[in-house]
C-alpha cells in the first residue's frame, strides 16, 4: 500500500523534476539568467502586466461567461441561445491572432484606441468567454430533467434550484470551458505585446527581432511557467469546488 | 377523520395534442390516513393526474381541495412543500450526498440542525440502508434500489401529510420490493399520511391500497376497496385487468387469523395415551396438536401411528412444520396447507402459543364472505 503510494508519487515527480532541470540548464545555458538579473525591475513590471492581463481577462470571461450562459437555458430566452451560440462558436474558431489584429482594427472605429493594454485585455476576453459560455450552457442543458422535476415537484423555487442543483451539477463541465479559457488566455497573452499590450511578450519578441536566443528564453520560461501554474491552480480548485458525486476522476490524494 | 383530498372532475387536455382527454373528468375523494393506488395500462394518465396535485401539471379544468383548501388558490412552493413527492425516475440531486439530499426540504424550512440530522437517521433507519455507512455517501456510489430508497426517504423528511410516490418501487427486485412493502405499510401504520401511490402492478396495487383508483384511457372506470375491486369488478375490463386468478389474489387481503377456527383438538403433551384415545373418540379428527405447558406447539399426533405399546402422548409425538403465524396472509395459509399432508394448519402467536387451526373449507368460508 505504501509502496504504490511512492510509486505514484515518484511516477508524478520524475516528469516534474526532469523538467524543471530541463528548463534551468536551458535558462543558464543562453543566458536568460544573467539578462533577468541585470534588468530585474523591468522583468517584474513584464511580470506584473502579464499577470494583469491573464488575471482581468480571466476574471471578465468567467463572470461574463457564467452569466451568459446561465441566462442562455432560462425558458424565455430559448430563442435566442441558439443564435448566440452560433456567434460564440465562430468566434472561437478564429486564431488568436487574427483576434488581436481585429480589436487593433475594430477599436479605433468605435472611438477607442487600438493600441494599449485595453485593446488586449478585450480580445483575450472576447476569445476566452466563448467556451465558457458554451459549458454553461451545454453543463446546465444537460442536468437530467427528472433532477429538476424531482427539486421542483418538491418545492425548490427556481433560485434554489438554479444554485442548490443546476449550477453544481454543471461545474465540472463549466470548468472545462474554464480551462479551456485559461489555455487560450496564457497562450495568447504573450502576442498582446503585438498591439501594445504589455506583458512578458515583449522579451519574446524583442529576443527574436534581435536574434538574442537569451533574450527570448528569458520571456519564454516564465511564460510556460505562468501556464503550469495556471493548469496546476485550476485542477487544485476543481478538486475543492466540484462535489465528488459530480467529479468524473478520483480523487487523488497526493 | 375527514377528507384529506378530493378531486373534482379534474380534467387534463395537454395543449397541442389535439382534444384527447389525457385525464378525462376524474373525480373522487381520500381520506386522511388513506393510501390510493392509481393502476391502469401504460398512458392512461396515472401520472398526468398525480402531478396535477402538486402542480407540476396545470389543471384544465375541474378543482382540487387539499384539507378544505382549493390547490389553485394556495402558493405553489408552500403547496409542494407539504406534499411529498416520489417520481417515477427517482431524481436525486449528484451533486449532494444521501444525507444532503434527504435533509433538503427540511433544510428548505429552516428546521435546526440537530432536528434534521435525527430525522436524516431515522429516515435511513426506516428505508434500511445503514445511516453510517449510507449518509455520505453520493447518489452515483448506490445501486438503483437504493437509490429509490433514497428517494421515498426523501419525500417523506419534511413531514408531509400527504405524498406522491409515481412507481417508487419500480426499479427493485420482487424479494426487497416485498420487503420494502412492508416496511412501507408498518410506518404508514404509525404515520398515517394520505398516499396516491402509482403503480403498474395490480399486485401492488391490491396489496398497498385501501382505495384503488383504476384508470383507463383518462378516464375513471372504477374506484373502489381491493376487497370490491376483487369481488365486484364494474366491468370486464376491470376484470381482465385484476385477471382471472382474482379469487386466489383476495387470498392476499386477509389474514390468516381471519379465517381460522378456534379452539383446536390440542393434548398436553405429558398426558397418557388414553386421554388422546378418548379425545380421538369424541372428535372427527385423524390427529391432535401437541403442546406443552405454556401450550407452544410441539408437534402434532397421528391417531393411526399409536401401538399398544405406546403409553403417552410424548411417545408419538413427531414434530412438525405445518404452522403459521396468525398474522400471515390466507395465500400462505393456503400453500401451506397444501404442502403439508395433515390437510390443516396449526395457527400461532409470536411465540408459538396455538391459537387456532386452519382447514381449506375455512378458507372457502372467508373468501365467501
Ligand atoms: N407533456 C405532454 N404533452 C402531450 N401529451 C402528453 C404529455 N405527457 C403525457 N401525455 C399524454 O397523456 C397521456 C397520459 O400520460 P401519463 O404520463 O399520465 O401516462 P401514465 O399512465 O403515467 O403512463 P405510464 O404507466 O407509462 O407511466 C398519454 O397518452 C401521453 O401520451
Ligand atoms: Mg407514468
Amino acid at each position: 500500500m505504501t509502496l504504490r503510494i511512492w510509486f505514484q508519487l515518484v511516477k508524478k515527480l520524475v516528469p516534474l523534476f526532469l523538467t524543471i532541470l530541463f528548463i534551468s540548464w536551458l535558462y543558464n545555458y543562453y543566458g536568460a539568467w544573467d539578462y533577468t538579473i541585470k534588468n530585474i525591475p523591468e522583468f517584474f513590471r513584464l511580470i506584473v502586466e502579464h499577470f494583469t492581463l491573464v488575471i482581468i481577462s480571466m476574471v471578465c470571461a468567467v463572470l461574463v461567461g457564467v452569466t451568459l450562459g446561465t441566462m442562455m437555458t432560462r425558458k424565455s430566452m430559448e430563442n435566442a441561445s441558439s443564435t448566440i451560440m452560433t456567434v460564440v462558436n465562430v468566434w472561437q474558431s478564429i486564431p488568436s491572432l487574427a483576434v488581436l489584429a481585429l480589436a487593433y482594427g475594430f477599436l479605433p472605429l468605435i472611438g477607442l484606441s487600438g493600441i494599449g493594454m485595453t485593446p488586449a485585455l478585450i480580445a483575450l476576453f472576447l476569445h476566452a468567454v466563448a467556451p465558457i459560455v458554451r459549458n454553461t450552457y451545454s453543463g446546465i442543458d444537460a442536468v437530467s430533467k427528472d433532477v429538476i422535476e424531482a427539486a421542483t415537484g418538491m418545492g425548490m423555487t427556481k433560485r434554489q434550484i438554479l444554485f442548490q442543483i443546476e449550477l453544481p451539477n454543471a461545474l465540472p463541465v463549466i470548468a472545462g470551458g474554464v480551462r479551456t479559457a485559461t489555455a487560450i488566455i496564457v497562450g495568447t497573452a504573450p502576442l498582446a505585446f503585438l498591439i501594445g499590450g504589455g506583458g512578458l511578450g515583449f522579451w519574446i519578441f524583442t529576443g527574436i527581432d534581435l536574434v538574442d536566443t537569451g533574450i527570448m528564453i528569458a520571456g519564454a520560461v516564465p511564460v510556460a511557467l505562468i501556464a503550469m501554474l495556471f493548469d496546476f491552480c485550476l485542477a487544485r480548485s476543481e478538486k475543492f469546488f466540484i462535489s465528488r458525486g459530480v467529479q468524473t476522476i478520483e480523487v487523488e490524494t497526493v | 377523520m375527514g377528507t384529506m383530498l378530493s378531486l373534482q372532475k379534474v380534467t387534463k387536455i395537454y395543449p397541442g395534442a389535439g382534444h384527447i382527454k389525457a385525464v378525462n373528468e376524474l373525480s373522487f375523494d381520500l381520506e386522511e390516513g388513506e393510501i390510493c393506488t392509481v393502476v391502469g395500462p401504460s398512458g392512461c394518465g396515472k401520472t398526468t393526474a398525480m402531478k396535477m396535485i402538486n402542480r407540476l401539471i396545470s389543471i384544465t379544468s375541474g378543482k382540487i381541495i387539499i384539507d378544505g383548501k382549493d390547490i389553485s388558490r394556495l402558493n405553489t412552493i408552500e403547496l409542494r412543500r407539504s406534499i411529498g413527492y416520489v417520481i417515477q425516475n427517482i431524481g436525486l440531486f449528484p451533486n449532494m450526498t444521501i444525507g444532503e439530499n434527504i435533509a433538503i426540504i427540511p433544510k428548505l424550512l429552516k428546521w435546526d440542525k440537530a432536528k434534521i440530522d435525527e430525522k436524516v437517521q431515522r429516515l435511513l433507519e426506516i428505508v434500511n440502508l445503514d445511516p453510517d455507512e449510507f449518509r455520505d455517501r453520493y447518489p452515483k456510489e448506490l445501486s438503483g434500489g437504493q437509490q429509490q430508497r433514497i428517494g421515498v426517504a426523501r419525500a417523506m423528511a419534511g413531514d408531509p401529510p400527504i405524498m406522491l410516490m409515481d412507481e417508487p418501487f419500480g426499479a427493485i427486485d420482487p424479494i426487497n420490493r416485498d420487503h420494502l412493502q412492508n416496511e412501507f405499510l408498518k410506518v404508514q401504520e404509525k404515520v398515517k399520511k394520505t398516499i396516491i401511490f402509482v403503480t403498474h402492478d395490480i399486485n401492488e396495487a391490491i396489496k398497498m391500497g385501501n382505495k384503488i383508483c383504476l384508470l383507463k384511457d383518462g378516464h375513471l372506470v372504477q374506484f373502489a376497496s381491493p376487497e370490491e375491486i376483487l369481488t365486484h369488478p364494474k366491468n370486464d375490463f376491470v376484470a381482465d385487468f385484476v385477471g382471472g386468478d382474482r379469487t386466489l389474489k383476495r387470498l392476499n387481503l386477509f389474514t390468516i387469523k381471519r379465517a381460522m377456527k378456534d379452539n383446536p383438538p390440542t393434548i398436553h403433551q405429558d398426558e397418557t395415551i388414553e386421554t388422546a384415545q378418548n379425545m380421538f373418540a369424541k372428535i372427527n379428527s385423524r390427529y391432535l396438536i401437541a403442546v406443552d405447558g405454556e401450550g407452544v406447539l410441539t408437534g402434532i399426533i397421528d391417531k393411526q401411528g399409536i401401538t399398544d405399546k405406546v403409553t403417552h402422548v410424548k411417545d408419538v409425538v413427531s414434530p412438525t412444520e405445518a404452522w403459521l403465524i396468525a398474522h400471515a396472509s390466507l395465500k400462505d395459509g393456503l400453500s401451506e396447507i397444501f404442502t403439508h399432508d395433515y390437510g390443516f394448519l396449526v395457527v400461532v402467536d409470536d411465540t408459538k402459543k396455538v391459537l387456532g387451526w386452519l382447514h381449506t373449507e375455512d378458507i372457502k368460508e372467508t373468501l365467501k364472505g
